[in-house]
């Protein structure tokens, strides 16, 4: 647990006048669930962009398992092994639900300028792809259109396609966001089996999920982190109380 | 299996065409090909990959003219035995479609589109200087040379040869949208934002994209060099870019075979009708806002409705409906022809001129639909005003009867009823795009 998987250094983001990140360092372990949560407007998602290559750090660096990563573009750091899902649901709304599935699956597989091969055709990609669907309970959803899935159906398939991959280290945007009961206790469960091995770093603001499910978890308040520790250490920080759990959303 | 029967049936069609139709017409389905091919490869950008080309006349134009430099020009020996010659216009197609599609690929949208019209313009203002290249403002010509034991002297010789090629290019474009890299041109167009983060590289799947549209366009380019022996700048032009567009869109994006039914009709309707009125552009430019306005979905998306209540409801149901929708498109379409034609032929130089020789007060006669009209009189007016006022009114009833078809579905068992807004539309949409086309 002491390798980094993932670290920032006193990393910056600034649009124009507003300065949404101030200085983030963050350490993600190898082997580790790690969340980052915080009030609204905290720089959660930002800070996942930074990340991940939508958007370029104005100061610090990023390293990916030792890497520099900032300012390189998403399918770069996708292929040094980050897979991220997104807070609003990123799909391929007019593709079936297998196919969405398949072409996350044939990245790894080098196909992109195959031209002579059907796709339905290369078997492993299929078995592959059925794998992923059964695992997120969406082998009857099969050759639906991915735009016609319930909101929650949708939020599956979205971390369906961050696994396919086979990513070493997963970005998942708040993946329960309107799910139900039930459905987060199996997303929970999902979670914890596929990031067997990987590390995981989560934005989420259901905090049973979050303190079930994180062995560390980050603060972030007006794009600092205010503290990191385990979810012991968190929910009894005095600090952390004032400015996030205080407002009642107590674990 | 029954769409391949209906294709092996639609080919062997083809291949027997030559023996029934007059040569005048077999060219004239050469050119139908021709187009087809064209407005194919053109919607692998525009229609699959959901990226707007205003450009691809460059595509088309520098086939052409590679293929004639291919075939020798001014007398000069070819490089090429016949039959390949159009290699020679997809090949350099795809070169200038990497480098062209490299730069516009770069952005999406609207800087996408401004990017291909700009540097398809690029090319038609250069290309007259280059002499050499094309020939200046007169163009080049070639001469198709005997090979392989087939003279191709005829325009028989010379359809089989577009034949094989566009069924070749078409079936591997088709083949195409089947494999990894045709489903991700659809990905492309449906959210290039998500297969960034699946670790694809959009900019370099856009750019393959675009060459090998480019490539396909060339080819069809140089297959109208080898029927037509000759080529000049103006094949640059705006207008063939805006063509290709139009018929794509006409025939419907959405389906493979959209755009090649949309340029095969338009051609052919275009070769009908460019003998009979002047006005041919205009009424081109109408049925492209009636179907913008009522059927986005093209030609093709016309008849999956068709098919749609064809397979809902009887043809006995149907048929007051039908009919009433067809006089509608009848009357609204004959109305229409008949106002533009009279005002184009009374406007006209020649007709002003007969006018003043006439004096005062008298209109000369005017033939339209093999009889006179007289200008000055009260009938010249009420027949096309007449005509589009029952036009509307049959149109009005023609909806009334849907509805009421749909209405008595809906009391009845059947479960499935389309929805009260797509119903209405339907109607609607069938007597616009009949009343489109018939003009």
């Amino acid at each position: 647990m002491t390798n980094s998987a993932l670290s920032l250094k006193s990393v910056h983001k600034s649009f124009d006048e507003a300065h949404i990140i101030r200085g983030v360092d963050l350490e993600l372990f190898e082997g580790e669930r790690h969340a980052v949560i915080g009030p609204n407007g905290a720089g959660k998602s930002t800070l996942f962009h930074l990340i991940s290559g939508q958007l370029t750090p104005c100061k610090g660096t990023i390293k990916l398992q030792g890497q520099t990563i900032q300012g390189m573009s998403p399918q770069y750091i996708n292929r040094k092994g980050l897979g991220r899902s997104f807070q609003i649901t990123n799909i391929f709304r007019g593709l079936s639900v297998f196919e969405n599935v398949q072409i996350a699956v044939s990245q790894r597989r080098g196909l992109q300028f195959t031209m002579w091969k059907l796709i339905d055709r290369i078997g492993r990609i299929k078995e592959e792809t059925d794998e992923l669907l059964e695992h997120v309970r969406l082998t009857t959803r099969r050759d639906t259109l991915a735009g016609e899935l319930s909101y929650s159906e949708q939020r599956a398939l979205e971390i369906s396609m961050t696994l396919a991959s086979d990513p070493q280290i997963i970005l998942f945007d708040e993946p329960m966001a309107g799910m139900s009961h039930e459905e987060t206790d199996y997303m929970i469960a999902l979670i914890r089996e596929v990031t067997k091995g990987r590390s995981l770093l989560i934005v989420e603001h259901d905090m049973d999920v979050v303190f079930s499910l994180s062995d560390r978890i980050s603060v972030l308040v007006y794009g600092k982190l205010i503290a990191t520790g385990t979810p012991e250490d968190i929910r009894n920080d005095p600090l952390v109380q004032e400015a996030y759990l205080g407002e009642g959303v107590g674990a | 299996m029954k769409k391949t029967n209906i294709i092996i049936i639609f080919v062997v069609l083809l291949f027997c065409l030559p023996a029934f139709l007059s040569h005048s017409l077999v060219n004239a389905v050469n050119q139908m090909l021709i187009a087809a091919l064209f407005a194919c490869a053109f919607n692998l950008v525009c229609g699959q990959g959901g990226m707007l080309s205003f450009g691809h006349s460059a595509y088309f134009g520098i086939g052409a003219f590679a293929t004639l430099h291919a075939m020798g020009v001014m007398g000069a020996e070819g490089i090429m035995p016949t039959p390949f010659l159009p290699v020679a216009g997809a090949l350099v197609g795809f070169s200038v479609g990497l480098i062209a599609g490299w730069f516009s690929t770069k952005r999406t949208g609207v800087y996408f589109s401004m990017i291909t019209l700009a540097l398809a313009e690029l090319l038609h203002t250069v290309a007259p200087h280059l002499k050499g290249i094309f020939g200046g403002e007169a163009g080049l010509s070639g001469m198709r040379m005997p090979s392989l034991g087939i003279s191709f002297g005829t325009d028989i010789h010379v359809y089989y040869l577009t034949l094989i090629w566009v069924l070749l290019a078409v079936g591997f474009l088709y083949f195409l949208t089947f494999t990894p890299f045709g489903r991700l041109v659809f990905a492309l167009r449906d959210n290039s934002h998500r297969l960034r983060f699946l670790g694809y590289n959009v900019h370099r799947l856009g750019t393959m994209t675009f060459a090998l549209s480019a490539m396909f366009a060339g080819l069809a380019g140089g297959l109208q060099v080898i029927s037509i022996e000759a080529s000049n700048y103006t094949v640059f032009d705006m207008h063939l870019s805006a063509e290709v567009v139009l018929n794509t869109y006409i025939g419907g994006v959405n389906v493979f075979i959209g755009p090649l039914l949309g340029a095969a009709v338009m051609t052919f309707m275009g070769n009908a009708f460019s003998d009979l009125t002047r006005n041919w552009l205009l009424y081109k430019g109408v049925i492209f806002i009636l179907f913008m306005m009522f059927m986005p979905t093209g030609i093709v998306g016309f008849f999956q409705i068709l098919f749609t209540i064809f397979r809902k409801y009887s043809l006995r149901i149907l048929s007051p409906f039908l009919l009433l929708a067809s006089i509608a498109a009848l009357l609204l379409g004959f109305s229409t022809v008949y106002t533009v034609e009279m005002m184009q032929r009374v406007l006209s130089q020649d007709y002003q001129m007969l006018a003043q020789l006439a004096g005062a007060n008298v209109w000369p006669a005017i033939v339209l639909f093999g009889r006179e009209w007289f200008p000055g009189t009260g009938l010249f007016y009420v027949v096309p005003v007449f005509l589009f006022f029952s036009g509307l009114a049959a149109l009005k009833l023609a909806i009334i009867k849907w509805h009421k078809i749909k209405d008595n579905d809906e009391s009845g068992v059947s479960g499935a009823t389309l929805p009260e807004k797509s119903g209405n539309d339907v109607s609607e949409q069938n007597c616009e795009f009949n009343a489109g086309e018939k003009v």
